[in-house]
């Protein structure tokens, strides 16, 4: 259609961007030509895809039956550490609990410490869900440990033999970007019902920052010290373990930390299967009956565990200095000594619910605030479904009618677009920039279209040019490629909703969380408000937010689009504000002693050298959204995490599993496209 | 599938008949407890029954629809609340199988429908009577539905009844499928509070259906000819022009039960509950904030002549 006017820039113009851009303009075009005459361009014939899922079930299905005695002989062995982990903490009666938690922050961090870890076990107490934290935590007690070796092998082995490294780096991205619920299915089969499901679900999950770290510590030790040991004349096992590794130990430690975290997110997830009385059960149990305040409360006791073993794991990895252990034991003789003297006595842990009334009053609050504000939260959501969703969704061409914008589409308008987009892009190519100018060509074309409607073989090409800017000919095949494998498989339309509800989310939180980010750089007072909330947004059970975003907004696409934005939006915050504040002293004076003012600071000094750490934000965005898609899948929503729940209704091995690969290749591209812009700029910046 | 359930439990009744062997009294004999109160009042009541007979139950916590290979493999050992409307593809199989047994009827009579709670009658005058609906659709339309009327259906995985019946009777609706059991109450707790229009695919027992005063509307009643004849009902051209189907509550366990405790295996098939003694359990539970033990201990002691009997003639 309007694809000559694009061919028009003078050849000196011609960089490789825009010979890409033109390529992709030209294969849009061609396909919305095509459409009329071949309606395969735009969806994908039933008739082409192989039953790929049926595939996967049938050769997963023999594999789990091959692999069933083993794994089944380890489940089994399983449960006895489980069993005894749940012992100790079940039958430990609850002061001496507190008591030892806060006797080791006192020993790792002093007086906050211990007082940070009193205040939060005894909300834990408080709550009443004193005996499911306790199962929970001995999940995590278990399946860390699990994690830790397992992690710590696969680093060690990745850095004795470098050429293994490519592989397990796939094979770390594979383990974080497919959905848990994805594989429970395959789990059960394998290891059979009960905690030691989800133990291994969680080790999956807790292993690759383990992996990462012991890579990243290994691979830094300064050659001195390699060379040190080498002349020692010590074996390589003695190098690696008594030179090696403790060097490393800085950056291992931060793994254990980071492993922590990710087994105690897992934590609910697991718990959909059961089999345990754990504190994810129980927000699953209140979730399902809507109760807000009551699921609010089990998600904090979640929170409380997330910044106690934070903070303490923290301190054992960057504090060297440890506090006097005869206060800690005194502390917890202290304890010990309150438990015998009141022995039977003491009130049953599970007897406490203190904190019960204020989770009725918060739920109450909930019910009255959406009474009262219904209209206007309301509006909001139409405005956003008609103008901005919708459009995206399934195009301007079928999302304007005259119930939405007040009047119909028509041809004529979809010409006047696309004719005001050529104008202004031929203004752009004129001045010099004509890589936005056939960006703008193709949003107008997207916009026009719609991202679930997008022909296929522009999507195809769209990924191989992107691919080719950000890393060459290989990024570009391996793109096409994989993306080609979801064509068939027949799951093409969900992947192309699910890429448009997360693509919204992530447009949304890269614009809102940058101008936090940079509202939090600026001022410090915004920073400590807004870092609580981050800190929360990430440990807290996500099913207890979709409660107040159903209650305000119903079921439907806007309230998935929240729910991911709620949690996509914290990473973008946080490396926005690292980024703009990390800027090089000597550099900020320099620029203060030539006389910039604040404002041109931060548009010529600090932005430019915070990109590559803003675009590392961008990136871990992207993955939290499509992580969050199959939480919001809970809501209502139609693209592969429904698919992925489905499956796991269904235990329908193929379908869960090709799903979940589906939407880790989505991300896959995604995160690896982000990281070749980010290394390109730092290689402009000169990093 | 029904008719090979039917037969299974008709197999195990024929087996049953009189005193039987208590078995392995010392191993616990393991109860699913899945994700809703009713079945959690369900179970307690069928387990204390166990215990009455002398033998230890566990009560283990399962997903309801990722607990049947469980069952299969005999890491738990019955589950005792089957919906037939809203169970996995899985427990199928696994009849087929032959490694789970059906238990037969819970008898809990249930009834799914297409559901409002009652304000929302003054918004479309005319409900409870199924026609009304053709002439307000604009009240329930939404953003993402709009020019058609709203229905809240069933998460996918329990199948789309509601958009059936909206096809089949020709009503100008969309179906949106709820992502859980969560949304549907939150969208049922919201319109009560907002007193905004909601219809929505809902069933009984349910502990809401009170909670919010939920309405089912009237449909031309359900015969088998709805199912397979277009030419039935009031819409010649579709099949689904009616109300839904009866669903059944049922009980199902390990195969290897009836060997290794053959008497929980008959008090269990022949155990029944009534509607009318568990809405009442459920909402002393959700609604008056009473503990789970306690209500069914209550229960029990007053209700001995409703349980006792069926634990005797197995046991005796």
């Amino acid at each position: 259609m309007t694809a000559p006017s694009g061919q028009a820039p003078a050849p000196r113009v011609l960089t490789p961007g825009v010979r890409a851009a033109l390529i992709v303009l030209l294969a849009g075009a061609l396909s919305l030509a095509l459409e009329p005459a071949f309606p395969w361009v735009v969806t994908w014939p039933a008739e082409w895809t192989l039953p790929a899922t049926q595939w996967v079930g049938d050769g997963v299905g023999w594999l789990l039956g091959w692999l069933k005695p083993a794994a089944r002989l380890f489940s089994d062995l399983l449960r006895y550490p489980m069993g005894w982990a749940d012992l100790a903490l079940g039958a430990t009666p609850w002061p001496v609990v507190i008591g030892a938690v806060t006797a080791i922050g006192w020993y790792l961090g002093g007086l906050p410490m211990a007082a940070l870890g009193f205040v939060g076990l005894s909300f834990v107490l408080a709550s009443g869900y004193w005996s499911q934290s306790m199962n929970t935590l001995a999940l995590v007690a278990v399946s860390v440990p699990l994690a830790l070796i397992a992690g710590g092998v696969i680093g060690i082995l990745a850095n004795e033999f470098p050429r293994l490294k490519p592989p397990v780096q796939v094979v770390l991205d594979v383990m974080q970007t497919v959905p848990t619920f994805a594989y429970l299915t395959p789990l059960l089969i394998l290891f059979g019902f009960g905690p030691v499901v989800g133990l291994i679900a969680s080790a999956i999950y807790a292993a690759p920052p383990m992996a990462r770290n012991v890579i990243l510590g290994l691979e830094r030790i300064e050659s001195e010290i390699r060379e040190a040991a080498v002349m020692s004349g010590a074996g390589r096992l003695r190098q690696l373990f008594e030179v090696e590794i403790p060097s490393a130990s800085a950056q291992i430690m931060v793994g254990v930390n980071q492993s922590l975290m990710a087994a105690l997110s897992m934590v609910i997830i697991a718990a959909v299967i059961g089999g345990f009385d754990d504190i994810g059960w129980e927000v699953l149990l209140t979730m399902r009956k809507a109760q807000f305040g009551q699921s609010l409360l089990a998600g904090l006791v979640i929170v409380v565990f997330a910044v106690v073993i934070d903070r303490m794991s923290g301190a054992l990895a960057t504090e060297r200095r440890r506090h006097d252990p005869r206060i800690a034991y005194g502390l917890l003789g202290l304890a010990v000594g309150l438990a015998v003297v009141f022995g039977a006595r003491l009130p049953e842990a599970s007897g406490f619910d203190l904190l019960a009334p204020l989770a009725d009053a918060v739920d109450r609050g909930l019910g009255e605030f959406t009474a009262a504000n219904g209209d206007w939260l309301a509006g909001i959501k139409n405005g956003v479904m008609f103008f901005v969703l919708l459009p995206l969704r399934i195009g301007l061409d079928q999302a304007v009618l005259p119930f939405t914008w007040g009047f119909a589409w028509t041809p004529a308008m979809s010409g006047a677009l696309f004719a005001a987009a050529a104008l202004l892009c031929l203004v752009l190519v004129w001045r010099g920039r004509a890589m936005a100018g056939l960006m703008l060509l193709i949003g107008a074309g997207v916009l026009e279209t719609g991202i679930a409607n997008l022909p296929w073989p522009f999507v195809l090409v769209g990924a191989a040019a992107l691919g080719w800017m950000a890393g060459g000919w290989r990024l570009a095949a391996l793109s096409v490629g994989l993306l080609s494998t979801i064509l068939l498989s027949g799951l093409w339309e969900r992947a192309l909703l699910s890429l448009y509800l997360s693509g919204a989310a992530v447009l949304a939180c890269a614009v809102l969380g940058g101008l936090i980010g940079l509202w939090a750089a600026l001022s410090p007072t915004v920073w400590r408000l807004v870092r609580p909330v981050c800190d929360m947004l990430q440990t807290i059970p996500l099913f207890v937010f979709l409660i107040p975003v159903l209650m305000f907004f119903q079921i439907g696409e806007f309230s998935a689009f929240l729910a991911i934005c709620a949690y996509a939006v914290v990473p973008m915050i946080r490396y926005t504000r690292h980024g703009l504040i990390s800027t090089p002293p000597e550099l900020l004076e320099a620029a203060v002693a030539s006389g910039a003012t604040n404002w041109q600071i931060l548009r010529d000094l600090r932005a430019p050298w915070a990109a590559p750490t803003i675009l590392l934000g961008l990136n871990q965005t992207i993955l939290y959204a499509f992580a969050m898609l199959v939480i919001a899948a809970l809501i209502g929503t139609t693209g592969l995490g429904q698919s992925i729940y489905l499956a796991l209704g269904r235990a329908d091995v193929g379908l869960g599993l090709s799903a979940g690969a589906a939407m880790a290749i989505l991300a896959f591209i995604s995160d690896r496209l982000v990281q070749g812009f980010a290394a390109e700029r730092r290689r402009a910046l000169g990093l | 599938m029904k008719a090979l359930g039917f037969g299974l439990a008709l197999a195990a009744f024929a087996g049953g008949a009189g005193a039987a062997e208590l078995g392995a009294v010392d191993e616990p004999i393991k109860l699913a407890v899945n994700e809703w109160t009713g079945q959690h009042v369900t179970t307690r009541i069928a387990g204390e029954m166990l215990r009455a007979a002398g033998y230890k139950v566990e009560y283990v916590t399962a997903g309801y629809m990722n607990m049947f290979q469980a069952i299969a493999d005999g890491e738990i050992d019955a589950a005792l609340e089957l919906w037939s409307s809203n169970v996995s593809d899985d427990y199928a199989k696994k009849v087929a199988e032959g490694t789970i047994v059906e238990l037969g009827d819970l008898g809990l009579d249930a009834r799914e429908g297409i559901a409002y709670p009652a304000h929302v009658a003054d918004l479309c005058p005319g409900l409870p009577d199924w026609q009304a609906l053709k002439n307000c659709a604009q009240v329930f339309a939404t953003a993402e539905t709009i020019p058609q009327g709203r229905l809240v259906d069933y998460p996918a995985d329990w199948g789309t009844p509601g958009a059936d019946r909206m096809k089949g009777l020709g009503l100008p609706f969309k179906a949106v499928p709820a992502g859980s059991e969560g949304a549907l109450i939150a969208e049922l707790r919201a319109s009560t509070e907002r007193k905004s229009p909601l219809l929505i695919t809902f069933w009984q027992p349910h502990w809401a259906m009170s909670a919010y005063d939920v309405k089912f509307v009237d449909l031309p009643k359900a015969e088998d000819a709805c199912f397979t004849d277009p030419a039935w009902g009031p819409n010649p051209n579709e099949v689904n022009d009616c109300d839904f189907a009866a669903s059944r509550i049922f009980k199902g366990a390990w195969a290897g039960m009836k060997d290794k405790w053959p008497a929980a295996f008959e008090i269990l098939s022949n155990y029944t509950l009534s509607v009318e003694d568990q809405q009442p359990l459920m909402g002393a539970i959700d609604v008056d904030g009473g503990s789970l033990e306690e209500v069914v201990a209550k229960w029990m002691a007053e209700n001995e002549s409703k349980w006792r009997p069926v634990v005797d003639a197995a046991t005796k």
